[in-house]
């Protein structure tokens, strides 16, 4: 509910710059697309000979162990049916059909892409980095040479009929290298992260990365084919060419030109001839026949029109809405009409805590951070505010299995060894109003920046615990680019922030812990401070962490190879930054919850373990019947048995 | 001694025998001096404390560690525990609370969640609380003690400004007027709500929260000056021409004289009629200004914030929103039936009957 600053963000304020450029000088430059995007992209292959290869068949090396995960449980429920329309809703109309390039990362992307299109290979969701088809049959992975080996699927269909190749894959690379798409971290990422791919035949194809992190073959599997045949027109009007078309798909859904009403409503359609409906993990999964979105700015209006039976499934993770809005003893819940459920999952967390600027004056003062730590009562938080729902978060990594830290846990709200921390950095009088002042006469009072207006209350609790502690803490809400803009300058005292992750293996450390992304220069050769060293802004090191001994060990952790060696070195560092002090660990939803009409069905277990909401795999369908029956008993006061489930199966303890 | 002349005199008893905007005048008197004191009624610190034979008055001035009264914590003292406290251990200790016991920050949840909680005798929760605890009545007398001497100093910034450029304009005609005229046409087209919100989210959230409304009131002076200045220009115009400014001059005073001694008194009236009109605007913009989010920050009290959070929660916690509301609605007629009281009592026609 409460919307992350995914580390795609800072990405994506390149791309809104850069489409300010093209903008600014789409006056001058009158360049048009030739129509024939074919010798472009060949004359690229033969420009690029490392990076591009064609070879034969017979050049796969022999002793490839070859697999296709189709020993892993299938998904969803074989009591699904297909059929029926789904009714959903979002904040603002998407302001493209483009998946890529500026405005693309917006709420609607998922519905064309992240949860609908194939990858070569897909992570089962309730197993650790094992893999079921996608576009590819087959795949082979060699450890050695960070190669992975794939087989396309010859039934893989375009939605407009045409097949999936390995050819498409190779245009992939260019697409996303591509400048016209205006896509920096795209172009960035396919430029540094992978070697070499190479066609064998159209249906066999290798890639390889550049490193062999323990995970490199999640992100080769991960990759996804572009229709080259699609983007003919391909050119630097690429923008505004694509803005509204819709990208042929290997997924179930399309979206129809005349689905789309600009500002109200769009909606997909399930092709009836999927080339997957009935292939293992997907044929009890794409069920709706129809899902319709409809626009609807304020949440209060579309939780009403959940509520009237317009919108069939409304997500209820705040509070607010499972206990106050749609509480247990409603009468639409006692009836049975609207059912709740509570999921746990289990993927990396959003890491919501404070982040200290280290490089801020009194903020530099190890005590004063510890002192910090104790005087921000996110317990009081958690059990007031969010009703014991959620959990302390412990470190800034939680939720990466074996790399997370087992036993550290946050410091507890304690006065007392808050007052013992501020006095021994010199605060140790009482002002006239309670906090804190040191000998210079300086009071204990911090900004906390923050983009999220739903978490203000959050901080005006902490405020109030604060004063306790003789620590002000002064709240700035800020609009979300605003805030984070801010946060990257380095700007800010404290921030109230959390970076977004997706499934990953393991932490990340380089980004928000290595000098590198606090100064420039951090460190002189012998290790020890460069006094002359400046500020490094438009980093995600928020913390301005810069410890030689870390960077060091982030040196370290980059380049291994070996899991159990990353896997100490992880624990490492994470002691290391406990007791730098310099986040306060805040909270962590380990659930998601959500309401929905009785007609929408799930599996007995209803969702799998690492989903982020209940429709992201798209094991529910709509039984059309039982709508039918449901609207019928509720005029005829007719009630059904009230359904509330829990499902604890994947709760971590 | 200050003394008034007999015309002042007979527009003043008019205005006494308006008896709705008169009572309206002594409502909204009344309501000001409340707010003056309002430490006294709506506060979490305690109004008398007797320990140990001793009188302590924590209303105003330094905080009370609770260590003070033999509470075992160094932060400030919770009277309300305090009391409990007292009346258990009968020692002869004792604590007057005020009316509400409770500051307009505090979370104060009686069921152990965070959550609204409707009206209750019970706990001293006249208006209920709102989403995370806290006394809505604390809440809308100090947002609306802020709202309404915002609008007081706005107000009379603003006629500040207006009357000296406006009277200028006229007074002085020639190319000073054309020039400002113009400069006002260009300026008043500047909409005024988007230029406080920009202006607004880049100053920065160190500032104290009087700084922050200290500057949010420039800024507001800053865009809404013109609208006076020109009923002023006429007014003046229309004097300049009048025999008593031709004799005033003749005597040899000086423009700033005739100005503020002489035409100013004649032009009053329409000043005067303006004015709770000015006092509501400024209301109605900080009100909105808050409910968009672009107010006072957060933990200040205020009737926008109260406002939002009613709204949103219309359903299940009507009382938040019925309360800002209604608050809303009264003070915003009472300023208006003074207006119009005014107004009429200043009207030098007696029987004025509008075709």
């Amino acid at each position: 509910m409460f919307g992350q600053l995914s580390r795609k963000l800072r990405d994506t304020f390149a791309v809104v710059l850069a489409a300010g450029l093209l903008v600014a000088c789409g006056g001058s430059e009158e360049e048009v697309s030739t129509g024939d995007i074919t010798q472009e992209v060949n004359d690229y292959y033969a420009a690029h000979p490392e990076l591009f290869q064609f070879k034969t068949p017979a050049d796969l090396p022999a002793d490839l162990s070859w697999e296709n995960g189709m020993e892993l449980p299938d998904l969803g429920s074989p009591e699904a049916t297909k059929g029926g329309t789904e009714y959903n809703y979002v904040q603002d109309f998407p302001r493209t059909l483009r998946y890529v390039g500026p405005d693309s990362n917006g709420a609607f992307r998922r519905y064309l892409l992240d949860d609908v299109t194939l990858p070569l290979a897909v992570m089962h969701p309730d197993r650790e980095f094992e893999f079921f088809p996608g576009v590819a049959t087959e795949w082979a992975v060699d450890q050695d040479s960070a190669t992975v080996y794939a087989k396309l699927d010859p039934d893989a269909r375009w939605s407009d009929g045409e097949p999936v190749t390995a050819d498409d894959f190779l245009f992939t690379f260019f697409f996303y290298r591509s400048e016209y798409i205006v896509a920096p971290w795209y172009n960035n990422y396919y430029s540094t992260t992978f070697a070499n791919i190479t066609k064998y035949d159209d249906h066999t194809l290798s890639v390889t990365m550049n490193t062999a992190k323990p995970d490199f073959f999640y992100h080769i599997l991960d990759l996804r084919p572009e229709p080259q045949h699609f983007y003919n027109d391909l050119g630097p009007d690429f923008v505004e060419r694509y803005q509204w078309e819709f990208v042929p798909t290997t997924g179930p859904y399309v979206i129809r030109d005349q689905d789309v009403v600009q500002g109200r409503s769009i909606s997909l359609t399930r092709q009836d001839d999927w080339w997957a409906k009935d292939k293992k993990f997907y044929r009890n999964r794409y069920n709706a026949d129809r899902i319709v979105i409809n626009v609807i700015r304020d949440p209060n209006n579309a939780f009403e029109a959940f509520k009237r039976g317009d919108i069939d499934q409304f997500g209820l993770n705040l509070a607010e809405h499972w206990y106050e809005k749609l509480p247990n003893n409603d009468p639409d819940v006692q009836a049975g009409y609207i059912q709740k459920e509570v999921f746990y999952n289990q993927r990396p967390r959003p890491n919501y805590g404070l982040w200290v600027n280290t490089s801020r004056p009194i903020l530099s003062d190890q005590h004063i951070r510890e002192g910090i730590q104790y005087a921000t009562n996110f317990n009081l938080v958690i059990e007031q505010f969010f009703r014991g729902d959620y959990s302390r978060l412990n470190t800034a990594s939680d939720g990466y299995g074996e790399f997370s830290h087992p036993t550290l846990a946050a410091r507890p709200f304690d006065i007392d060894q808050a007052l013992e921390h501020f006095a021994m950095a010199g605060f140790t009088e009482r002002g006239s109003d309670g906090i804190l002042v040191n000998e210079e006469g300086q009071r204990l009072a911090f900004t906390i920046t923050t983009g999220y207006q739903t978490l203000a209350d959050v901080l005006t609790i902490l405020r109030e615990e604060g004063l306790k502690a003789g620590l002000e803490f002064r709240i700035e809400v800020l609009d979300q680019t605003a805030a984070w803009k801010k946060v990257q300058e380095k700007q800010h005292d404290i921030a109230l922030v959390a970076l977004g992750v997706g499934v990953e293996m393991y932490p990340r450390f380089w980004d928000t812990m290595h000098s590198d992304n606090a100064y420039d220069d951090a460190f002189l050769e012998d290790g020890s401070v460069n006094p002359d060293r400046e500020v490094k802004v438009q980093t995600n090191n928020m913390e301005m962490v810069a410890i030689y001994e870390m960077d060091q060990i982030i040196d370290q952790y980059t380049q291994s190879n070996d899991r159990e060696a990353m896997m100490e070195m992880s624990h490492q560092m994470l002691e290391m930054h406990h007791n730098h002090a310099s986040f306060v660990p805040g909270f962590v939803q380990d659930f998601y919850r959500v309401g929905h009409w009785r007609w929408v069905r799930y599996p007995e277990f209803f969702n799998h373990r690492t989903s982020d909401s209940a429709s992201q795999l798209y094991v529910h369908w709509i039984d059309s019947d039982m709508k039918e029956a449901t609207l019928e008993a509720r005029d005829n006061g007719e009630a059904f048995e009230p359904v509330i489930t829990e499902h604890d199966q994947w709760r971590e303890q | 001694m200050f003394r008034l002349t007999p015309e002042t005199l007979k527009k003043l008893s008019r205005f006494r025998e308006i008896k709705r905007g008169y009572y309206s005048l002594l409502i909204l008197g009344f309501l000001f001096l409340l707010f003056v004191v309002g430490e006294l009624l709506i506060n979490n610190r305690a109004l008398i404390v007797s320990y140990e034979g001793e009188l302590y008055f924590p209303t105003y001035g330094e905080f009370h560690p609770g260590t003070d009264f033999g509470q075992s914590y160094t932060y400030e003292t919770n009277y309300r525990d305090l009391k409990d406290a007292f009346a258990e251990a009968d020692e002869g200790n004792w604590v007057l609370l005020p009316l509400v016991p409770y500051s307009p920050n505090e979370n104060h949840s009686t069921s152990g969640v965070f959550r609204p909680e409707p009206p209750s005798l019970e706990y001293r929760h006249y208006l209920g609380t709102d989403t995370t605890s806290r006394d809505i009545l604390a809440r809308l007398f100090y947002g609306t003690r802020t709202a309404m001497f915002f609008a007081i100093a706005f107000t009379v910034a603003v006629y500040g400004v207006g009357i000296a450029i406006g009277a200028a304009m006229g007074y002085l005609g020639g190319t000073f007027d054309l020039l400002f005229q113009r400069v006002i046409e260009i300026w008043s087209n500047i909409p005024f709500l988007y230029m406080v919100i920009i202006i607004f989210s880049v100053v920065p959230a160190t500032f104290a929260v009087g700084t922050r409304i200290m500057i949010l009131l420039v800024v507001m002076v800053m865009f809404s000056w013109t609208t006076m200045t020109y009923y002023m220009r006429t007014e003046t115009y229309k004097q300049k021409v009048r025999d008593y400014v031709a004799s005033a001059r003749v005597i040899g005073a000086s423009d700033a004289r005739i100005v503020f001694k002489h035409i100013l008194p004649n032009v009053l009236a329409t000043l005067v009629t303006f004015m709770p009109f000015t006092v509501i605007s400024a209301i109605t913009a900080v009100t909105a200004l808050d409910f968009l989010g672009f107010g006072l920050p957060p933990p200040t009290a205020s009737l926008g914030e109260l406002l939002k959070q009613g709204t949103s929660n219309l359903r299940t916690a009507p009382w938040i929103v019925t309360a800002a509301f209604s608050t809303l609605v009264i003070v915003l007629t009472l300023v208006t039936f003074i207006g119009e009281a005014i107004r009429e009592s200043f009207d030098p026609k007696k029987f004025t009957v509008y075709k």
